[in-house]
């Protein structure tokens, strides 16, 4: 405990970065996600073959991998910029995948019906998308995304080896091997913090997904 | 006001109905020609040829699988064909994008499964069209969909759900829906089949209304009641192919084919 | 016919200690038998006649593991004087890798008996484990392209565009923190120095941190690539690591290191490691008091 109270500031530090990790890749995952699924269940041929080539490569390939791309790869070519946003995009960039992946499974939960009706009082496909199957599908597609959500924000351990560091998990590597604290009480408090981030937004998914269940 | 043999000065003037026109009007609305489609080695449109005039209610019958859904469907490209045309109003159904979507505001279609949306309210479920297609302004799509609403006898259901509603009343609620878009043919995918029997007959009323009011229909049914007293036309369909087509007077009275006798025997017989 | 078969096996032997292949030949170490008093950690490994040594299998210079097989650099060498001065052979050593953050539990669980790994003492690892030594004064150092002219000390980090790479969890890492005007957007941290080094070489990076023997090492094989500051920022001592309160065997450590310095030992072990091809000669530091 007296580990966890010493180093607060840098508990909270790290605990900060990550969250921040986690804030810009899902600002960048959830969009992403939404326009790669959109494109799977398009009517262009040229669209689905694209998304679905995409999600096949990202959920592939292992995280590291594409973090290991981003962080070497884009520099050998001759593209420099912070190791944070490296990470981060390439966060976001696999991420999507997964968020595309339960949007889909929800979509594919919305009966046929639906997308007809919409169809015959004229709706586009990106407005009967974006009026009668997305809201519906998100709701039945928030399980599988509350598990893409969790998941991104414990792979942001990951990028934080890439060069970024200084996050949630990085602070135990500091805390024991630099300074030699004992292992156990520095990984209870790094538990600690990604519960504290985990749980929250859990609770919250699961609270709008009482809230907005759908009637049928 | 939907009552039978209301006085044509008695239609709704308000703007939001079926385009009210005159039966005797040069030109078919909706013209089929060569239409054959295929489910694998299925051939489940055989060589349609179909006239619809402005006004007309015709009223497809026939065995379960002889196509009469698909040809319904065809109408608003719902199913894709594989050759020979389909026209609305003298031009081709285009194929896709905004003009097939153009194509399918103006042709009002109503499901077996009602298909309302299901997590709109039954207000917002009639205002959509318009207010996203038809770029209506909210407020003058609500108070013509409360106008609808109250047509078709569900105007207190306004701010429900769908499933808060028996299936009788979506049906009617889906009608408003169609009506709203203003569309010049409606198309019924049988309508009533999903829905328990004393439901039935609140939904054909509604519909022998809006074929009183001159509205062009397209109607797949196993109603033979509806067909009788509400139906300018009966085309009878069988294994594909429109076996026969006459008056319902002519066909019920006097059936031409022994698939249509052998039909109506069978129907008709309890 | 004899004595051709003879000389040509001369021969092979004789290129064979030309090339100095196996790098064991700074093994030249004595293996004393002693006595110990009983109840001491050197009798039991004396009488056990093996020791299970720490290091690290991927430290240039101090502990890698290559082809041979077997760990090599200086922090090998001093493990294997201590393992000579208990009367065991270079043969009966079992070598543990040990990364810098399982060390201190290494020694708690008892998988290994020291620990010779860049293990710098510092008293919060003092408050776990003991040490002996200290047999070497690392500093923590930087190194920038030897283009470089920004860069001449930890205070150039002042100009918040300036980014350093360092291990994570490297004391060098931590250690350059408070220079840095903005240390969440100039401190880079990889888990292995290879990959600063490569971001160093793309440019991402503008210096990297770490011990200085063991930029040294990296500078001189880099053939003019990179060049080290030479201003040390932090001293760190590598002390020979083992379970906290063993006085009698942390005297023993010390008693040996001195005993291998004044013989030549010590200075053989670090010319053919860490010290090859740097003209920087080690000295033994004072031993620091046991606890």
């Amino acid at each position: 405990m007296d580990v966890i109270v010493d180093n607060f500031d840098l508990f909270a530090q790290g605990w900060l970065r990550t969250v921040q990790i986690c804030f810009y890749a899902l600002l960048g995952a959830l969009p992403l996600g939404i326009l790669l699924a959109a494109a799977r269940v398009s009517p262009v041929p040229f669209l689905r073959s694209l998304g679905g080539t995409w999600v096949t490569i990202f959920m592939s390939c292992p995280l590291t991998v594409v973090l290991f791309f981003m962080a070497f790869g884009l520099p050998e070519i001759g593209i420099k910029g912070s190791y944070f946003w490296f990470g981060t995009i390439g966060l976001a960039l696999y991420s999507a995948s997964f968020v595309c992946e339960a949007l889909r499974s929800g979509i594919n939960a919305v009966p046929a019906g639906q997308a007809e009706a919409a169809r015959s009082i004229g709706l586009s496909f990106m407005r009967s998308l974006n009026l009668v199957i997305l809201p519906q599908a998100l709701r039945s597609s928030l399980p599988p995304m509350t598990n893409a959500i969790i998941y991104l924000i414990k792979n942001s351990a990951i990028v934080g080896a890439f060069g970024v560091g200084q996050d949630l998990f990085a602070v135990a590597d500091t805390l024991t091997a630099a300074r030699g604290l004992s292992a156990l009480p520095v990984l209870t408090g790094v538990i600690a913090g990604y519960l504290l981030l985990v749980l929250p937004i859990g609770r919250i998914l699961s609270l709008i997904e009482t809230k907005v269940a759908i009637l049928r | 006001m939907f009552s039978k043999g209301a006085e044509p000065a008695d239609t709704p003037t308000v703007g939001v109905g079926p385009r009210v026109a005159e039966k005797a009007v040069a030109g078919p609305i909706v013209r089929l020609s060569g239409v054959n489609k295929h489910f694998g080695s299925l051939h489940v449109l055989k060589e349609i040829d179909l006239d619809i005039a402005e006004g007309e209610v015709v009223v497809i019958i026939g065995p379960s699988g002889s196509g009469k859904s698909t040809l319904c469907r065809a109408i608003n490209r719902l199913e894709t064909i594989d050759s020979g045309s389909i026209e609305l109003g003298g031009s081709p159904v285009p194929v896709e994008g905004n003009r097939l979507a153009a194509h399918r505001a103006d042709v009002g279609m109503v499901f077996q499964s009602f298909n309302l949306f299901a997590h709109k309210t039954v207000l917002e479920n009639v205002t959509l069209g318009p207010i996203h297609v038809r770029k209506c302004s909210p407020a003058k799509a609500r108070a013509q969909a409360m106008e609808l609403l109250e047509r078709v006898g569900v105007g207190a259901q306004a701010t429900k759900l769908p499933a808060q509603l028996s299936g009788g009343q979506q049906q009617r609620v889906a009608i408003a829906r169609s009506l709203a878009m203003n569309p010049r043919v409606l198309l019924f995918d049988e309508p009533t089949s999903a829905l328990d029997p004393e439901m039935v007959n609140e939904v054909l009323d509604v519909m022998s209304a809006l074929a009183q009011d001159g509205m062009t229909m397209v109607v797949v049914t196993h109603e033979m009641g509806f067909a009788k007293r509400a139906g300018d036309r009966v085309v009878f369909m069988a294994d594909g192919a429109i076996v026969e087509q006459a008056s319902p007077t002519e066909f019920f009275d006097n059936p031409q084919t022994d698939r249509a006798r052998d039909f109506l025997s069978k129907i008709l017989v309890h | 016919m004899k004595t051709q078969r003879l000389t040509i096996s001369m021969i092979v032997l004789g290129a064979l200690a030309l090339t100095g292949c196996g790098g064991t030949t700074a093994a030249a170490n004595k293996v004393e038998k002693q006595t110990f008093a009983a109840g001491t950690t050197m009798e039991r490994l004396a009488t056990a006649g093996t020791i299970r040594i720490g290091t690290k299998f991927d430290q240039p210079g101090y502990g890698l593991k290559g082809l041979s097989g077997k760990p090599e650099g200086f922090d090998v060498e001093i493990g294997k004087i201590i393992a000579g001065k208990l009367g065991i052979p270079e043969d009966k050593i079992q070598w543990v890798e040990t990364p810098s953050k399982v060390r201190e539990e290494s020694i708690i669980q008892n998988k290994v008996d020291i620990i010779t790994a860049t293990y710098v003492i510092t008293d919060e690892r003092r408050k776990r484990v003991s040490f002996g030594g200290p047999y070497y004064l690392a500093g923590s150092d930087l190194m920038v392209k030897a283009s470089d002219s920004a860069i001449s000390g930890p205070e150039s980090f002042k100009d918040a565009k300036l980014k350093v790479c360092g291990g994570i969890g490297s004391i060098d890492g931590d250690k350059i923190k408070p220079y840095l005007a903005d240390p969440t957007n100039q401190m880079v941290e990889f888990d292995v120095l290879s990959k600063c080094e490569d971001a160093l070489r793309t440019g991402q990076v503008d210096a990297m941190t770490a011990g200085n023997s063991i930029l040294d090492g990296m500078a001189a094989s880099s053939k003019g690539t990179y060049k080290v500051i030479g201003k040390p920022f932090f001293v760190q001592p590598y002390g020979v690591g083992m379970a906290k309160g063993d006085i009698k065997f942390c005297e023993f450590v010390n008693k040996s290191l001195k005993e291998a310095a004044a013989d030549g030992s010590y200075e053989r072990a670090w010319k053919e490691t860490a010290g090859k091809g740097l003209e920087t000669v080690a000295k033994l530091p004072e031993p620091a008091p046991c606890s």
